[in-house]
């Protein structure tokens, strides 16, 4: 029996976002690795991208909201949450 | 226009190691279909299955829109994306690969990573890969241990031929309707 390794995350967005640059699912994934490093703005930024292509992608709102409250911003957290409600809807 | 017929829109989570078979028991259940390869989930996909399954409260049958969220392996990213995915979550799937022990352990992170959202749910064992030989490193009546000792109902399935998949599905369906308060 082979070990199995699946291949590395991070590697596989990159091999996704350079077949398409709007690959969301891709880019959802690598807003997630930049906040895992502590790089919130980052991650908000490219998060906003997903929900520019994607407004309803599965759980964007909410990791929205959580990297907000991470940074501290009450507002936009309440105001990500509402968002994530509607879209739940 | 037609809406889509009144029932009741339950999420279920599919959790598990990668490349256990999540992606394919969903292919399998929904489109009876299977595929060989294996491309490995980035995010999460969201399949909607409209099921009729009698009444676990009643006498008559119940309308059911499950959600399925098939959600990646990535063990990494869990906590930091645990109330993206998990949140509103009514069962969870939890999905080991006969052919590779590891994968089975690994369920309980899985499990308590959901549950740490959305509580107590219903969740149900999966053993995947049943068409296969088993990983000769688990104990005789390691899985059956496993599963008893956490009170968890489980099953093997072969999302290649299809076993057990349409059965685990109804049976999740059912625990969720039975937890859910009586409306």
């Amino acid at each position: 029996m082979t070990a199995f390794e699946r291949p590395d995350t991070a590697v596989l967005v990159r091999q996704r976002l350079l077949e398409n640059a709007d690959d969301v699912d891709a880019l959802f994934v690598l807003a997630a690795l930049r906040a895992q490093r502590g790089q919130l703005a980052e991650g908000l930024d490219i998060l906003d991208r997903v929900l520019r292509l994607a407004p309803a992608y599965p759980g964007a709102w909410r990791f929205k909201a959580k990297l907000h409250r991470m940074r501290g911003e009450d507002e936009a957290e309440q105001s990500a949450r509402a968002r994530a409600e509607d879209v739940e809807r | 226009m037609i809406g889509p017929a009144p029932g009741i829109r339950l999420k279920v989570c599919m959790a598990g190691e990668a490349a256990v078979g999540k992606t394919s028991l969903i292919r399998r259940y929904v489109l009876d279909e299977y595929d060989d390869r294996y491309l490995a989930t980035l995010g999460t996909k969201i399949t909607k299955k409209t099921l009729t399954v009698q009444d676990p409260k009643g006498a008559g049958t119940v309308t059911v829109h499950a959600i399925l969220w098939d959600i990646m392996g990535t063990s990494t990213l869990r906590d930091l994306l645990k109330e993206a995915y998990y949140h509103g979550a009514e069962g969870i799937f939890t999905v080991a690969d006969k052919t590779r022990q590891e994968t089975l352990g690994a369920i309980d992170s899985w499990v308590a990573s959901i549950r740490s959202v959305a509580g107590d749910i219903p969740t149900v064992g999966l053993v995947n890969k049943q068409d296969l030989e088993p990983d000769p490193a688990f104990a005789s009546g390691e899985i059956e241990a496993f599963f008893e000792k956490r009170g968890w109902p489980w099953m093997y399935t072969s999302a290649k031929t299809g076993s057990g998949v349409e059965e685990a599905f109804q049976r999740l369906v059912q625990a969720i309707l039975t937890a859910r308060p009586r409306t």
